[in-house]
């Protein structure tokens, strides 16, 4: 579970002072789904920042199962992104010269798994989102489809309790972009995951049963009984 | 999953990879290829140096520098005018100590006390000046009479008879050449052991006054002597026992004889020229040669190092090159290699921001990133490395199979004789003393395994720099950048 405190964080642009978060007090329960919309330039991306422990607040608790990740030191953060949270970016962010199979395997690396529990561990993976038979292939060879399915598979395979999206269907086609909620959205009740999601797309924010909304650094939170 | 990383990251960054690796081999190869001829030019020296000096000397005895006595000295030929028809030809050997100046034989066993010295050996270098030929009258030709009388008695009878006196003339052949004394009962020091005997043999110890030669395989050639052959010198004559062949450059005389004979010949009983010295400890040479200069009054002791110092010529010239320029150069397009391969391996790395970005994010420690930049740094600095090694390899052949010719001119002080020099002529007591003597060496470009171990540690370095650089910058992304990027 994650317990946001007052969290700021303000960054320095030129003379400039950025209030990207500006006293976000927030509750994410084990096995919620929570989407957070915004404008650009809003917050969204640096709360799930602080979110996935990418980065520390300028003050305020970022508390995650009980531990505050402002106060870790960045071996610890490491290790607990390592561990604990799965990221899905919205460009996929695979690593061009690795095949499916080992851009999957590389969330494994930290985890110091042996290479034969890695590779099955990484196939499976790559099964459950419906790439096992393209799991040789680079991801130049994928569709974008495919290739945010694999980044998925790398997300979901250390099996986290958090999965944190930054816009996943920001870059797919509508058609694409169903195809690839379907299968988070599956993942998230076979997993039981805590899922968080940054979108821009109204359609997707509206099936959200929570929706949060960041503008100018500031949240408000509202359930969506109907979805 | 570091090497399956590598492989495939190396193959798909060929181009760049490559950009890094070729910097890198051309500094390489540069400082194997100024290396292996600066070897080449020291070896070359040291040939030069050991023409003159035979294996194992490390210094020369001579008589200390005094006043000149040239003018005694120079040589004279005494010849008879032929009368008209006579065919009988003349001969005068003139036989010269080289550097005019001697040392008494005892001299030897006075070096040999000194501290340090391990052996000292005595040798005699001789010049011969051999010329030989006819000499014939003119005859004396009357205007209008026709008729020929000869040249000193057409003045006798009444009036002055007008003519001119044509025809007679001189036919001489001159030959110089150089002839050393050596010491038949200690073989092991001294000017011929830098020849090998590859025709008949070398002295017997019992040689010490026998009339037996051992001609220089260049000097045999031109006079078309064998092992067998006698050699006239003054009016005695000597039976070659045996070819030698200089190791390398020129030979240090032409002909070599016991030492007691040199003496014979040039007048010089108990004298010698030059006492060849053998070091007990080849670091100890400098306070060997205060001892000998301190304890043995009036000698002047050359080391090879002073020998090396008079070489001036192309050799000398190339070598100072190499060493200078050749070194600097070298430097420079390393320093500069390094730093173009450190600079693109960082750009590489703020190109690939997202890629270690996401690696961070997925819980890469910053360390195993960096030792993922540091080792492609390092694979492409080892691939420059083979590269630089080949392309350094070949140049270094290249100069082998050229062997450009340089000349060295040792000493070139003030000339003794004036008839010194020639193939084999010049003496070796000293800068200064001896007249400038030319050595022609062919260059070679020997590669050792030093220089190998080398030219692969530059390239380990090389790499090692430019993975720093990428290394530093890669350490210093934050995972939250992966995700920046796409804001």
């Amino acid at each position: 579970m994650y317990e946001l405190r007052n969290v700021t964080k303000h960054y320095t642009r030129g003379r400039e002072t950025v209030h990207a978060l500006d006293g976000v007090d927030l509750t994410i329960p084990d096995g919620d789904r929570l989407v957070i919309q915004g404008p650009t330039g809003g917050g969204k991306s640096t709360l799930l920042q602080m979110l996935g422990a990418l980065d520390r607040p300028t003050s305020g608790e970022v508390v995650l199962d009980g531990t505050d990740l402002a106060g870790l030191p960045e071996a610890r953060l490491t290790r607990v992104r390592s561990e604990n949270i799965g990221f899905v970016f919205q460009s996929f962010n695979l690593i061009p010269t690795l095949t499916a199979q080992e851009n999957v395997e590389t969330a494994l690396v930290p985890l110091g798994m042996r290479a034969r529990e890695r590779r099955e561990r990484a196939a499976e993976a790559l099964n459950s989102v419906g790439l096992g038979e393209r799991a040789a292939h680079l991801p130049s060879e994928l569709s974008g489809g495919q290739q945010q399915r694999v980044a998925i598979a790398r997300a979901l395979v250390k099996r986290p309790k958090v999965l944190l999206a930054d816009e996943p269907t920001g870059n797919l086609d509508e058609g694409m972009r169903d195809e690839i909620m379907d299968v988070l959205e599956r993942l998230w009740k076979e997993h039981g995951l805590t899922f968080v999601m940054v979108t821009h797309d109204s359609s997707i924010a509206r099936k959200a049963p929570r929706l949060a909304t960041l503008r100018k650094g500031r949240i408000t939170v509202e359930e969506n009984a109907g979805a | 999953m570091f090497f399956t990383y590598l492989r495939r990251e190396l193959r798909r960054r060929r181009k760049a990879a490559l950009v890094v690796a070729s910097g890198l081999a051309l500094g390489i190869a540069l400082v194997i290829v100024v290396d292996s001829v600066s070897s080449g030019m020291a070896k070359a020296q040291d040939e030069v140096l050991q023409s003159l000096y035979g294996l194992g000397t490390d210094m020369t005895v001579t008589k200390a520098a005094s006043a000149s006595t040239g003018d005694a000295q120079r040589p004279r030929f005494r010849f008879d005018a032929q009368n008209d028809g006579d065919t009988t030809s003349q001969s005068s050997d003139r036989v010269m100590v080289q550097g005019l100046t001697t040392l008494a034989s005892s001299t030897v066993a006075e070096v040999e006390q000194q501290q340090g010295v391990s052996s000292a050996v005595g040798g005699l270098s001789l010049n011969v000046v051999k010329v030989d030929g006819r000499f014939t009258r003119g005859q004396f030709q009357q205007n209008g009479s026709g008729g020929t009388r000869q040249g000193r008695t057409g003045g006798a009878e009444g009036g002055q008879p007008q003519g001119e006196v044509r025809g007679g003339g001189a036919d001489f052949d001159i030959n110089q050449y150089t002839v050393f004394g050596t010491d038949v009962t200690r073989s092991a020091l001294g000017p011929l052991t830098s020849s090998k005997i590859t025709s008949g043999r070398t002295f017997r110890t019992t040689e010490t006054d026998a009339d037996v030669v051992v001609v220089d395989a260049a000097y045999a050639r031109t006079k078309k002597y064998k092992v067998g052959s006698t050699v006239t010198v003054k009016g005695t004559e000597f039976k070659v026992i045996g070819i030698a062949t200089a190791g390398s450059g020129d030979a240090a005389a032409n002909l070599y004889v016991p030492l007691k004979r040199a003496q014979t010949l040039a007048g010089e009983k108990d004298k010698i020229t030059t006492i060849y010295v053998e070091a007990t400890d080849s670091q100890r040479i400098d306070s060997v040669k205060s001892a000998i200069r301190k304890n043995v009054s009036g000698t002047t002791v050359t080391t090879s190092a002073d020998l090396a110092r008079t070489v001036s010529g192309s050799l000398s010239t190339a070598s100072s090159l190499a060493t200078r320029v050749g070194r600097w150069l070298s430097i420079v397009v390393l320093v500069a290699a390094f730093l173009v391969a450190g600079l693109l391996t960082s750009s590489a790395v703020s190109r690939r921001v997202r890629e270690f970005g996401t690696l961070k994010a997925l819980g890469w420690r910053s360390g195993r990133v960096t030792r993922q930049v540091v080792g492609e740094a390092v694979v492409n600095g080892l691939v420059g490395g083979v590269l630089g090694i080949a392309l350094g390899l070949a140049g270094a052949y290249a100069v082998t199979a050229l062997s450009p010719s340089l000349q060295a001119q040792l000493g070139g002080g003030t000339g003794g004789s004036g008839l010194g020099g020639g193939p084999g002529g010049g003496g070796f007591g000293g800068p200064g003393r001896q007249a400038a003597r030319t050595l022609e060496v062919a260059l070679t470009a020997p590669v050792g395994v030093t220089t190998i171990v080398l030219a692969v540690g530059l390239a380990v370095a090389g790499g090692l720099i430019a993975g720093a650089f990428g290394g530093w910058r890669a350490s210093r992304l934050r995972p939250a950048d992966a995700l920046r990027r796409v804001e």
